[in-house]
């Protein structure tokens, strides 16, 4: 409701009026690319986190994993990935699942850091994640605690495009087939190691490129059109 | 690199060329790697790429064709595409996506720096198919030389000097004595001035003196060999094997501008390479029975898996497989003659195909023919048919298996008179009609085995003259050798095939040295050249109208990689206990391997639409 009184740009200008400095700040000053331009040339930048569990408020990220699609391409020169030092000790079931460590993780780096190189990285691109509901909640929550504020981003979430396309054939169809191994498989996509913040993160990048070749445009469908 | 990027890593790692790469730089290039979607149906390099790239097929499909829309391959996951790699390059191809494709891209600049201390990566990347080939090939011969010496070894270096003569008119004693203290068991006779005009060896001493009770006061000229069969000394020690074999002599006087200069033995060889094609012809040479020729023609398969694992050459197998069958054929020759009591009148033995060419594999089948002096008269045809039937027969024995087209020396078409031989070349060549096409083709390379009085010689003088004018004749041959083409090269685990369509193997024969074979056969034919073995036409057809020096030299490596490949996969076979056979599934072919295959394709189809906008 809220994106769609104000927009996400003029909600950008206000909290970046309010935003203490430091990297929040620098964030928030570079404006949000440009709704009307082509995803051709836009910027994005594929985002995952691994995290303990589902709820924000409880929960911590395990690892960030992001890289940059830019004019169409995925640069592997731009791949960042980072295991973060969360407090607690692990629950097996997190371990067998992202392949974390306690060991590995307290070789991490703090939160505050690895925030603070997401939020740079992010800096004037359209955030892309498969089922943003996690890396949305989990960023905000984050910023909250860091800084006293949460942002706004621009997001693209596969999902959703996804999700349209299904919709819009009018056939029934499982819920799983949202998943992003199985989109994946459904473009004839190549196998992927998942649970790894980077990899997922890249895979969701593929993935995206797979479904805006799938859109019937002339040239390339406007940013605004796959932004959720 | 992060360690999570691994799997493109080890994508790229296993690619050639970046498969011979330490680990560090391939993972210095997955660090420069940008990925791409694209869907089907679309041109390369996509747009918004202004810069060269090396493009990978990670998922998906790539066409390429020439300016003229010509399709030369497909590129499957796993395969590279160099083309734009550099300038030149770009202009003389399109490429298209044939399916939705994921493509890794690597800018040329930054793979460049990367690999340059890997020059031979840099240069795979923007060789040319022939550069490439032509790489391959020296290093495979160079390690040849390392492990073979028959083929390498100069008569020069081997032979015994100076030569141990004995003076014309001297008694057979005293030519004893000498043998028996200088320890030979031959010696050359010649006169005042130096010049050989004899040879003898215990042989002759026992056969000719002793056992005919000649006295040995009588003068050595009486009892030596005149029929001087010599070798120059620039000649390699396979040359003398050949000849020894062909001739069934075990010395060869070694000549240089006509003067005597030594002697080589068949010992001399045999030393020169231990267990090996000449011991084996060495044994063919001394057994008594049919039986025994059979039992050492089993160890073809042995030596055939011996030299290949030695790392030898193509030619090198191809001729030590043919000195033996030529030994073979002269050994059961000889055997027949015994039983059928002396010819008639003089013959040739002539061998066709891929033994004329001293190109066998242990898998050939036998091709063969009788050229009868024109004295022969219709009721000595029983005599040559009863010899072709011993001889054919007995090579069958030996694993030679009868010629599937029955061009065999039993069939009576292939048992003629010198004339008749002639009057068969007359009509081939003036009336090139279908059959007399594929006669042409395994005709056209004869070689004489046993017997020598020139027949073979002045038929092929005549054949050679007339050829080498027929254009017409010459056409016909050219369009009917074309009708083999190479492959285009690979798409992901098939044999892609002209017309886009898919073989599940490669026919390595026919589809790749049986189309070199033939474009050497029409230089030859259209040169007037004499020798039939394929490296040799296509080294003295190289620089004449016909074929440039570089295209000779392009198809000498083509042929060269093309005929190790066989012999590596034949020798597989063999261990395996499986009969030899040229089929090759792709499954079996290294991802280099099958990038050289690819180049060899290549220099074999622009030579084959060199030779057809000729005639």
């Amino acid at each position: 409701m809220l994106n769609q009184l104000f927009g996400l740009e003029a909600r950008r200008k206000r909290l970046l009026r309010k935003a203490p400095e430091g990297a929040l700040k620098d964030f928030l000053s570079v404006p949000f690319p440009d709704k009307a331009g082509l995803i051709d040339s836009a910027s994005i930048l594929a985002v995952d986190f691994e995290t303990t569990g589902l709820d924000p408020a409880r929960e911590q990220i395990l690892s960030v994993g992001f890289i940059c699609l830019e004019n169409n391409e995925i640069l592997l020169s731009s791949a960042y990935h980072q295991v973060i030092c969360a407090q607690g000790e692990l629950k097996e079931e997190n371990v067998v699942i992202h392949q974390i460590t306690d060991s590995a993780k307290s070789r991490g780096a703090s939160l505050e850091e690895v925030t603070s190189d997401l939020l740079a990285a992010l800096a004037g691109k359209a955030m892309l994640v498969h089922f943003a509901h996690i890396e949305k909640n989990f960023l905000e929550q984050a910023c909250k605690q860091l800084y006293g504020m949460a942002p706004v981003f621009p997001i693209i979430d596969t999902l959703v495009i996804a999700k349209k396309r299904l919709d819009k054939r009018g056939l029934p169809y499982d819920p799983s087939e949202l998943r992003l191994s199985k989109l994946r498989d459904w473009h004839n996509l190549p196998h992927h190691y998942a649970h790894n913040a980077l990899n997922d993160a890249l895979a969701t990048a593929e993935l995206l490129m797979a479904e805006v070749e799938l859109m019937s445009f002339e040239e390339s469908p406007p940013l605004k059109y796959v932004l959720s | 690199m992060d360690a999570e990027l691994k799997e493109i890593h080890d994508f790229i790692a296993n690619t050639p060329p970046f498969n011979e790469l330490p680990p560090a730089t391939t993972e210095a290039i997955t660090g420069k790697v940008t990925i791409r979607y694209l869907r089907g149906g679309v041109n390369l390099p996509p747009k918004n790429v202004s810069d060269r790239r090396l493009y990978l097929v990670r998922k998906g499909a790539l066409s390429v064709f020439t300016a003229d829309g010509k399709l030369l391959g497909k590129l499957g996951e796993g395969d590279i595409c160099t083309v734009f790699c550099t300038q030149e390059d770009e202009n003389e191809f399109i490429v298209k996506t044939e399916e939705d494709s994921l493509l890794y891209t690597i800018p040329f600049a930054d793979l460049s720096a990367i690999t340059q201390s890997f020059p031979a990566v840099n240069a795979f990347l923007i060789m040319s198919a022939s550069q490439r080939l032509k790489q391959i090939v020296s290093s495979m011969s160079g390690e040849a030389i390392v492990t073979s010496t028959l083929m390498t070894t100069s008569i020069a270096d081997m032979f015994n000097s100076p030569a141990i003569t004995i003076e014309s008119g001297s008694s057979i004693r005293d030519a004893a004595v000498k043998m028996t203290e200088l320890g030979f068991s031959s010696l050359m006779i010649v006169d005042d001035e130096n010049q050989l005009v004899g040879i003898i060896t215990d042989k002759d001493i026992r056969r000719r003196c002793v056992a005919v009770e000649l006295s040995t006061d009588t003068p050595v000229d009486q009892i030596m060999s005149t029929n001087l069969i010599s070798i120059k000394r620039t000649a390699n020690a396979f040359d003398a094997l050949m000849l020894m074999s062909r001739k069934h002599v075990h010395h060869l006087p070694v000549l240089e501008d006509g003067n005597l200069l030594g002697m080589v033995s068949v010992t001399d060889l045999i030393r020169q390479e231990g267990q090996n094609a000449v011991h084996l012809t060495g044994i063919i040479h001394k057994v008594k029975s049919l039986e025994d020729v059979i039992e050492a023609s089993k160890l073809i398969p042995q030596l055939h898996v011996k030299l290949a694992k030695l790392g030898t050459t193509a030619e090198h197998v191809g001729k030590s497989i043919t000195a033996i069958t030529t030994a073979i054929t002269h050994r059961l020759i000889e055997f027949a003659e015994k039983k059928l009591g002396p010819a008639p009148v003089p013959y040739e033995w002539v061998a066709a195909g891929s033994q004329a060419r001293q190109e066998q594999s242990s898998h050939s089948d036998q091709d063969n023919g009788l050229i009868i002096s024109d004295e022969m008269k219709p009721e000595d045809d029983a005599w040559f048919e009863a010899l072709a039937k011993y001889v054919n027969d007995g090579l069958a024995d030996c694993g030679f298996i009868y010629c599937p087209g029955d061009v065999m020396a039993m069939n009576p078409k292939w048992r003629q008179t010198q004339s008749a031989w002639n009057g068969y070349f007359n009509t081939w060549v003036e009336t090139p009609e279908p059959k007399a096409l594929m006669y042409s083709s395994i005709f056209f390379d004869l070689n004489t085995v046993h017997g020598d009085h020139a027949f073979l010689k002045d038929i092929r003088a005549n054949m050679l003259t007339k050829t080498r004018k027929n254009t017409l004749f010459l056409a016909h041959l050219t369009k009917n050798a074309l009708k083999l083409r190479p492959p285009l090269g690979f798409f992901r685990d098939f044999v892609l095939v002209h017309d886009g369509k898919h073989d599940d193997t490669l026919d390595i024969k026919h589809n790749g040295i049986a189309p070199i074979v033939d474009l050497a056969r029409i230089y030859a034919l259209s040169e007037g050249i004499t020798p039939v073995n394929t490296i040799e036409r296509l080294k003295m057809a190289a620089g004449t109208p016909s074929l440039s020096k570089e295209g000779a030299a392009n198809l000498i490596d083509a042929f060269e990689f093309l005929g190790a490949l066989r012999i590596q996969h034949q020798a597989r076979q063999i261990q395996d206990n499986k009969p030899p056979d040229n089929y090759i599934k792709p499954v079996n072919i290294s991802r280099l391997e099958r990038e050289h295959l690819k180049d060899a394709f290549k220099v074999i189809r622009t030579m084959q639409s060199n030779l057809q906008s000729l005639y």
